[in-house]
């Protein structure tokens, strides 16, 4: 190397010298390396803060805690959407089982129920995210290898087609509970399967386990137009997410905990959704699952025995 | 105790002031990867502010070659367990040191595989809600929490046995059984564990059918033990090219080089009593005709140093050895102009063998002590020595406490990896056959990652690589030429890259397409996904390469509570 250059200035003539002025040279250029390197953390779109940070899991808060976390995602909101929410933890009711029973007879493959829970659950835009799925399927078939996802004719329904929305089939015995590592995601009474968006690590093994495609992910931090923010929220439906977590259908918790029905159901033109308790027999759904001769829960043979039925008016 | 305290702590120390040193092709491999690592970190910082949307997944695929190369690398931690077996269980002598350096490799690659979570989650910051006490766990329903006991558990069982030998080894001790045979055991099954519940991890769940094949399992421990010994091979010999010139740290004890000239030998013609005085010294020599010993006699001298004469200068090539009949020749390795001791022989021991025998330079420079006398004795007429069986191990167990890598050994790997690739190709066939003469719905995967699905096919090149090489890595592995090492050598990288694909981006990417609606999205990984990938691999690297310099001179005695003090005497 330049050795035999450098011995000729009297201060490099020390190798220890050298040495110690060589290592302190690595040193700073590898601290400045480092430094660089981290930069991009100033961009952080969604950072961490305390409060989040420290946040009890959902079933180990007190009421106090909750009422704590409420204001706190009411601050968020309000700062970031310039209107104040109001953020309700709903609890499940008793002697409620809900049900979702669609018509395949009747849905005409207009998507208005799509863009319905959009709205209502302040999914975001830019990244897309979409908790209903509409196939277009060619008569005669389920398979759903033989499914367009992506059909945009000027009308519809089309001739030779029947159209079948897929959401979260709130299973009975969900793939997805079983396989959350930090109990992020579970089961309440009412049979809804929710997630605390605030516990999730996003591991996405969820998504793997869903035999549904139920299940949507954050890769970015979410955005929706601040005009077009639903302000009527719940903690474990539709209050805005965080970039890095999951989230899918939840029967619109905070409507029907309340005793509305989901958005998408409202919306419906055709009559094809149907929603209730089904442990009471008076409900809708529970006549249609009584009297129906034929009704599909779709992929049976998983054994995840989903509360989502499909029937044929017949 | 408070003394055992400290000697630990100045143990790791000393460790940890050899760990940057070496020469300059050592410190730019460091800084190599040290760049490769903060290429890395700065992608994965840019993740951190921007979301997974900077990389390739989407909820189509959303799991990618992040998880793709954890689950291969979980393989290579497992193998390690390849090598404990023959020596723990069948006692085969041949890879006993050699074990440290495949849990040390199993310790690099499960680093890698939690660094390779860790940058697949989306909230890292939540992490803790997976440590068991403080968090929720989920055990024992989910298989991922499983894998946090398992592999955590792996680690710290590998951390303990490295950790423990090697420190036995630095203070000149036999290691107590029971401090770590039950562990090695224990290790044993956990190594197999760790890789079944990965597999596990994909085929429990029923809605992906797959992954949801109980053929999975078997053929991810075939993989394992394939890919991983076939590392281990390669990373030995890189180990064996690269120890023969590692220098050691210049810290107390050392002075300035100042190696004097050689001095021309006073010497003079070896007599057979000359040889009869070896016999007392080195009972094996007795081993060694009378034919053989008029044959050599000839060439041999017997050499008269005085205190302070020069037998050996490091770098040197010569190739005579020597054996010291009175007197003593203490060693010094020169590293950055300072010379430290790192051990002296006394009567009846050779000096000088290992580079004569191998044909390299000299290591260290020896000088003797007092007045030395010694007899010289070129390396062809010490293979003639060697060809009786006395001598022979004598020989070799010297060496061998410098360090055993010997082909053999890498042979003995190379029969587990010939077996391990026979029965992972069968398995494989087993799988392929399943899906495609049923020919059920669940096919649509399988034909995705063989011929593409709907005119998808990215990842057709990938899999048909991998079966060429695995095919090729199978037949060389039977056939004699992979007996070469260079063969083998083309052998193990065949096959590290065939299982790779076959096992990561063959195994995690296609359970996800078609979706389970029947979509096909195809995945490539990102940009900034390849740096993460490559910023991790390189950290691993740089763990076992930091790894492997604290631990060669620990195993080769350079390193030892017997050198901490100046010029203190060390053994043979």
């Amino acid at each position: 190397m330049s050795e035999q250059t450098e011995t000729t200035t009297p201060e490099a003539a020390d190798p220890m010298k050298r040495r110690s002025f060589l290592r302190a040279a690595t040193a700073g250029a590898g601290m400045a390396a480092l430094a660089a390197s981290l930069k991009p953390l100033l961009e952080m779109e969604d950072p961490p803060s305390m409060e989040r940070f420290l946040q009890k899991y959902y079933k180990e808060m007190t009421p106090e805690d909750m009422k704590k976390v409420l204001t706190r995602i009411e601050n968020e909101v309000e700062k970031e959407y310039g209107k104040r929410p109001h953020v309700r933890d709903l609890k499940p009711m008793d002697g409620v089982q809900f049900v979702y029973c669609l018509n395949l007879t009747r849905c005409i493959g207009c998507r208005k129920c799509v863009h319905a829970c959009v709205a209502e659950n302040n999914q975001s835009r830019s990244p897309e995210i979409q908790y209903i799925r509409v196939l277009k399927m060619p008569h005669g078939s389920l398979d759903m290898e033989k499914a367009d996802h992506d059909y945009t004719p000027d009308q519809v329904p089309e001739e030779g087609y029947f159209y079948m929305p897929v959401q979260c089939q709130q299973c009975e015995n969900p793939a997805c509970v079983k396989v959350c590592p930090v109990n992020a995601t579970w089961q309440e009474s009412d049979g809804i399967t929710v997630i605390d968006y605030d516990w999730c690590i996003g591991c996405r093994y969820c998504a793997a386990a869903c035999p549904y495609f139920a299940r949507r992910f954050n890769f970015a931090k979410p955005s929706i137009p601040k005009d077009r923010i639903n302000l009527d929220m719940a903690y474990l439906g539709n209050r805005p997410r965080r970039m890095g977590v999951m989230e899918k259908c939840h029967f619109c918790i905070q409507r029907t905990r309340a005793g509305r029905y989901p958005a998408c159901l409202e919306v419906c033109p055709a009559g094809a959704r149907k929603f209730g308790n089904v442990l009471d027999p008076e409900s809708e759904v529970a006549k249609i699952l009584a009297t129906k001769r034929v009704f599909i829960q779709l992929k049976e043979e998983l054994g995840t025995m989903p509360r989502f039925f499909y029937y044929f008016d017949v | 105790m408070n003394k055992g305290i400290n000697d630990y702590l100045h143990f790791l120390r000393r460790c940890a002031g050899v760990a940057l040193v070496g020469d300059w092709r050592y410190r730019a491999w460091l800084a190599l990867l040290g760049a490769f690592c903060l290429l890395g970190l700065n992608a994965y910082c840019r993740q951190l502010a921007h979301g997974l949307v900077t990389t390739g997944m989407s909820d189509e695929v959303s799991w990618g070659v992040y998880i793709a190369n954890f689950t291969f690398l979980v393989g290579v931690a497992a193998a390690a367990v390849m090598m404990v077996i023959p020596v723990y269980v069948y006692r085969n002598e041949e890879l006993h040191d050699l074990v440290i350096f495949g849990e040390l490799l199993s310790v690099a690659a499960i680093l890698m595989c939690l660094a390779f979570v860790m940058v697949d989650l989306g909230r890292p910051d939540n992490f803790w809600h997976l440590i068991p006490g403080i968090g929720q766990f989920n055990f024992p329903a989910s298989m991922l929490s499983w894998d946090v006991i398992v592999l955590n558990g792996y680690l710290v069982l590998n951390v303990w046995i490295c950790g423990y030998l090697l420190y036995s080894r630095y203070r000149g001790k036999t290691p107590t059984r029971w401090f770590y045979i039950p562990f090695v055991f224990v290790a044993i099954v956990w190594a197999i564990s760790i890789h079944t519940v990965t597999a596990f991890l994909f085929v429990g769940l029923g809605g992906r059918p797959f992954w949801n094949s109980s053929i999975v399992g078997p053929r991810f421990l075939a993989s394992a033990f394939t890919a991983g010994p076939a590392l281990i091979i390669l990373a030995l010999q890189v180990v064996r090219r690269v120890t023969a010139h590692a220098p050691l740290h210049g810290g107390e004890g050392a002075r300035k080089a100042e190696v004097g000239e050689l001095k021309p030998f006073v010497k003079r013609p070896a007599t057979l009593e000359d040889l009869e005085e070896l016999d007392r010294l080195l009972p094996e020599f007795e081993g060694v005709s009378m034919e053989m010993r008029r044959t050599i006699l000839p060439e041999l001298d017997v050499i008269d140093l005085e205190k302070g004469d020069i037998l050996l200068r490091q770098g040197d090539t010569d190739s005579d050895a020597y054996f010291v009949f009175e007197g003593r020749v203490v060693i010094e390795k020169e590293e950055a102009g300072l010379l430290r001791v790192v051990g002296s022989v006394g009567p009846g021991a050779p000096v000088g063998e290992v580079s004569a025998l191998n044909e390299t330079t000299r290591t260290a420079t020896a000088t003797a002590e007092r007045p030395t006398r010694l007899l010289r004795m070129h390396a062809d007429n010490l293979r003639k020595v060697m060809t009786c069986p006395g001598m022979n191990k004598n020989i070799h167990a010297r060496m061998a406490e410098r360090l055993r890598i010997t082909d053999r050994a890498l042979l003995t790997l190379r029969s587990i990896v010939q077996v391990s690739m026979l029965i992972n190709v069968f398995l494989l066939l087993n799988e392929v056959f399943k899906e495609f003469y049923s020919g059920t719905h669940h096919v649509a995967s399988s034909k995705y990652l063989f011929f593409g699905l709907h005119g998808h096919h990215a990842l057709v090149p990938w899999i048909w690589t991998a079966v060429v090489f695995n095919l090729v890595a199978m037949v060389l592995l039977v056939l004699p030429v992979s007996r070469s090492l260079k063969w083998l050598n083309v052998t193990c990288i065949l096959a590290i890259v065939g299982i790779w694909i076959e096992k990561g981006m063959g195994m995690v990417i296609p359970g996800f397409v078609p979706t389970p609606l029947g979509e096909v999205m195809e995945y490539t990984p990102s940009g900034s996904e390849t740096l993460i990938c490559f910023g991790i691999w390189a950290f691993g690297l740089l763990c076992y390469t930091i790894m492997l310099r604290m631990a060669v001179p620990i195993l080769q005695g350079r390193l030892s509570k017997a050198n901490e003090e100046p010029n203190a005497p060390a053994a043979g």
